[in-house]
């Protein structure tokens, strides 16, 4: 991991810290983001009216094009941080500006700028333009502002929550970390918030307002042992009202870090080479996100570079595994109330009862395809344009009881967490680091392990899940950002308790041998 | 310098004490770009935009925060900062947190390290599309049958910042950035698309070579990964390609970051001036590379630029210490990071090199995988070829290498003689001994 330094921390994002809200002396543009309604927001605010976005949308059909569309964006994002014992440090980012896109077929062209004013909207909107060589088109004249429903209603904005409210809450992340355990020497802890407001408008006459909110509490400690030190991290999150952040909430983030700390120091290096693989219910879901969603994300298929693209109405899996991608969670980390590109926030059955039954869908693909589009065009910011991307993705719960599905492996690996996944689309290859597991030896649970990464072909494991168990969970953590092209949205993701009957471990040790 | 950007910045920090700052720290950034790719001999996307941002760090009473903005717009701007200085005051005291010395400000080369590339002035809308095109003609062209998809993508960038503290430093950076590649899928036995790429970038036009070395490129090293498998469990010597080994290097250079010293999260904190690898590990972190994507004058705390030898045959000399956490560790600053980072390369080519090992693997890229900087374990994937007697004979995938850093690092065997200029890691293929590669 590199380091990060100050500015390239804000520009990245997606850690800890910062600000502001009920503090005298906001910005006005603060102080409208924390109070405005909704409804009408961009027109009150920046004067955004529907005649505006007609005459820019005229301007990026100029050259002619299948459609156009507008997404305007104003959020802030707060870090609040500790280190060394303190909240001694505060980050906040704003940002405004509005996207302009032309599609002609498969072609997008883009512009973006961050002025929200006439002259520089119908600039970009000229760049835009360049993707297409016909006849003009003539967008919508009038905009019908979509209903949509909330998955993620908030009590208080969270740029109305007083920075004083977010103090403690970090403080006692910091002491009760330390007073779990005489073994912790370090506490890093963080509270952040992202409140992102958008308008979307599209030349075929239709409009959707959001406001999404994002945050997390999270820990990372150190633990020292007979001169040994290990590192863990926990966090709970998501598209959450900041009631959701209680005393007892902080305690058990504290809690369960300092605990995947103290594990490690009795934790072993598994023997290398191919075995079954049990993967634990909630995080590991991230293995799946990475491992099968992405190549059912149609633009891959599109473009026949995933091995999905000849796999719809084909059997993928064994009938008992059924495989979704919802943006209709209450509060995930994934969840939508409408996409980037104006379309509601629905569920999607990607795999039912082992058949592949869909991909996910932007407009570019559903249109190639000639089917509804998903819910599943999304975008970093407005500095982005869209791509299909998945939401929450998680497996529906099975017939086995979790403890059935351990008992049936004489050697090999327990799965509680992963991280640092990467896939590659065309083969269906991917790796995955195991941060935390058990070794299963005779059917019982073991020695724990770490440093190890598992490696295996997507479609190939989606194959061998053999028993699926009873027990479905979420990942209850609000920091998981998938990266695609270049461009980070938040996801959930979650499974139950799963048998793969073969994967590779890379060890340090050909089988046999424990470190 | 960009005089509306110094002015501006200069104002912010007046702002930012008329608010109660005692010091401010502000860094201004404008930047322009065009992106384009193409995809069945059509422009797949075109993108085009300017943006800007402002950051500013102020210190109050002893208390510290930083807050960015793309509103440049001086209204705004004057609340938007004195809402950062009344936030700050709420934040616990920090006493480390102070601008630095300015004696470190001193020293600043006065040199023209060609960060911008006068060639950028004259791009043409028509020259970037011709550029894109060749390289998926080049690409369509060689690769075959096989082939299901070639994207080809440019990009070309004009970057401009200042930085200005409260305390006497002002600095002005210009940069250009050229870039150009494309990616390709092919049709493999079953259902197996491998999927390859060739990138390359440069602060100079002329840097990124030709459109067609570069499609050339993307087809031989689509076409390497046909037939990849993973082979028996094996110990073998690896050589990590040139463009891959900051991916591993990185996970080792974790640990020389000062915060990480201080934080504890460091498996060489106790290490410097001590043997922590082979005699072959040298790595030098330097600014002042010509044209180089690394190249600076100063770096974000305003130090004025140093050549350092980093690890000297495999001795630690340095670690990358900022002034916040030298004030913490109580010990001399370097810089907060690195600039170009520069292993020497060796004599032999890789070629060469491969002949000699008999069999071994060539590890062409990594997939997933992990670093602890506390612990120095990592584990990462690998994808590339064995070969036998200088010669690959199979494509390899889905396996994985696993190690400690202090060990693995101690079997460098040998830097070949090809360094990677295409980024700012300047770093060569390196041979490794005696790696557990795992497959079956």
């Amino acid at each position: 991991m590199k380091n990060i330094t100050r500015r390239t921390f804000l520009k990245n994002a997606g850690r800890a810290v910062a600000v502001t809200a009920a503090i005298p002396g906001l910005p006005w543009s603060w102080v409208n983001l924390a109070r405005a309604k909704t409804p009408g927001y961009f027109e009150s605010e920046f004067g955004i009216t529907d005649s505006l976005c007609n005459k820019v949308l005229a301007k990026a059909l100029s050259k002619g094009g299948d459609f156009a569309d507008l997404y305007f964006e104003h959020s802030i994002r707060n870090w609040v941080l500790l280190e060394d014992g303190k909240v001694n440090r505060a980050y906040c980012d704003v940002a405004l500006g509005v996207g302009i896109r032309t599609v002609k077929g498969d072609q997008v062209g883009y512009g973006f700028t961050q002025e929200l004013n006439e002259k520089s909207m119908l600039a970009s909107a000229s760049t835009a333009a360049t993707i297409a060589d016909a006849k003009p088109k003539k967008p919508a004249d009038q905009f019908v502002a979509l209903k949509l429903k909330n998955y993620y209603p908030l009590k208080t904005l969270l740029t109305s929550v007083p920075l004083e409210s977010k103090l403690p809450l970090v403080q006692s992340v910091n002491d009760k970390c330390f007073s779990l355990s005489p073994l912790i020497v370090k506490v890093n802890a963080g509270f952040h918030d992202d409140q992102k407001r958008i308008l979307i408008v599209t030349s075929d006459g239709t409009k959707a307002e959001d406001l999404l909110p994002r945050n997390y509490l999270y820990a990372s400690v150190v633990a020292e042992k007979n001169g040994k030190r290990e590192r863990a991290g926990w966090n709970f999150g998501g598209r959450k009202d900041f009631s959701y952040y209680t005393q007892a909430l902080a305690d058990e983030i504290a809690k369960t870090t300092v605990d995947r700390a103290l594990v490690l120091f009795d934790a072993v290096q598994p023997p290398a080479g191919e075995m079954p693989v049990v993967l634990g219910p909630g995080v590991t879901g991230v293995l799946l996100h990475e491992a099968i969603g992405h190549g059912m994300e149609a633009d891959f298929n599109r473009k026949k570079i995933s091995t999905y693209s000849t796999m719809i109405g084909k059997k993928v899996a064994e009938p008992f595994v059924t495989i979704v991608d919802d943006g209709t969670n209450p509060g995930y980390l994934g969840s939508i109330n409408v996409d980037d590109e104006g379309t509601p926030g629905q569920r999607t059955v990607l795999v039912d009862n082992g058949i592949l039954s869909s991909y996910m869908h932007d407009k570019i693909s559903a249109r190639h395809y000639k089917v509804k589009p998903t819910g599943n065009g999304r975008r970093q910011n407005y500095q982005h344009f869209i791509q299909p991307r998945m939401r929450n993705t998680y497996m529906i719960a099975g017939p086995a009881a979790p403890e059935d599905v351990i008992k049936s492996v004489d050697k090999g690996i327990f799965v509680q967490d992963v991280s640092n996944g990467q896939v590659k689309i065309g083969e269906g290859d991917f790796a995955f680091f195991v941060s935390q597991g058990r070794l299963i030896e005779n059917g019982k649970l073991t020695a724990p392990i770490k440093d190890v990464n598992i490696m295996g072909n997507g479609p190939k494991m989606l194959q061998n899940v053999t028993m699926v168990a009873n027990d479905m969970e979420m990942n209850k953590g609000g920091t998981g950002a998938c990266g695609k092209g270049g461009q980070a949205v938040p996801c959930g993701f979650g499974q139950p308790t799963c048998l793969v009957k073969s994967m590779t471990v890379g060890g340090v040790k050909a089988k046999g041998g424990r470190r | 310098m960009n005089k509306e950007m110094r002015d501006l910045a200069a104002w912010s920090i007046k702002a930012g004490k008329s608010a109660g700052a005692e010091n401010c720290r502000t860094s201004i950034s404008r930047s322009r770009f065009v992106d384009i790719s193409y995809r069945e001999r059509k422009p797949e996307n075109i993108k085009e935009a300017s943006s800007k941002e402002l950051f500013i760090e102020v210190f109050v009473n002893g208390r510290y925060s930083g807050q960015s903005t793309s509103d440049l717009r001086k209204d705004a701007l004057k609340d938007f900062i004195a809402n950062a200085v009344s936030t700050t005051k709420l934040l616990a005291e920090d006493p480390y947190r102070t601008l630095p010395d300015p004696k470190y400000y001193k020293g600043r080369v006065d040199k023209d390290l060609g960060m911008f590339d006068p060639a950028y002035k004259k791009i043409t809308p028509e020259g970037r599309h011709k550029l894109v095109k060749a390289i998926e003609d080049t690409c369509l062209s060689k690769g075959g049958d096989k082939v299901i998809s070639v994207t080809a993508r440019g990009y070309d960038s004009h970057e401009e910042s200042v930085l200005l503290t409260s305390n006497g430093f002002e600095g002005f950076q210009e940069a250009t950035v050229f870039f150009a590649g494309g990616q390709m899928t092919v049709q493999d036995v079953g259902d197996r698309r491998p999927q390859g790429y060739n990138y390359l970038v440069s602060v100079t036009k002329k840097g990124l070579t030709t459109p067609e070395k570069i499609g050339a490129g993307v087809v031989k090293r689509t076409l390497d990964l046909l037939g990849g498998k993973k082979i028996k469990t094996e110990t073998l010597p690896i050589i990590i390609e040139n463009r891959n080994v900051p991916r591993i290097l990185g996970g080792f250079l974790a640990a020389m970051y000062g915060r990480n010293v201080q934080q504890k999260q460091s498996f060489l904190a106790d290490k410097k001036g001590k043997k922590i690898a082979s005699k072959v590990f040298t790595i030098i972190d330097d600014p002042f590379v010509p044209s180089g994507l690394g190249s600076r004058l100063y770096d974000e705390d305003g130090f004025a630029a140093n050549k350092r030898i980093m690890i000297d045959q495999g001795v630690l000399k340095e670690f990358f210490v900022d002034w916040y956490y030298s004030r913490k560790l109580g010990w001399e600053p370097t810089a907060g990071g690195p600039s170009n980072l520069v292993i020497p390369p060796g004599k032999r080519s890789v070629k060469e090199i491969m002949k000699d090992l008999g069999r071994g693997i060539y590890i062409t890229g990594f997939i997933g995988g992990n670093s602890n900087s506390t612990t120095g374990d990592a584990s990462v994937g690998i994808i590339g070829h064995l070969f036998e007697n200088g010669k690959p004979v199979q494509a390899v995938a889905e396996m994985n290498i696993a190690d400690n850093h202090l060990k693995f690092w101690d079997r460098l065997a040998e830097a070949a003689n090809d360094p990677w200029t295409y980024s700012s890691w300047r770093t060569p293929s390196l041979v490794f001994t005696d790696v557990v590669v795992s497959g079956i």
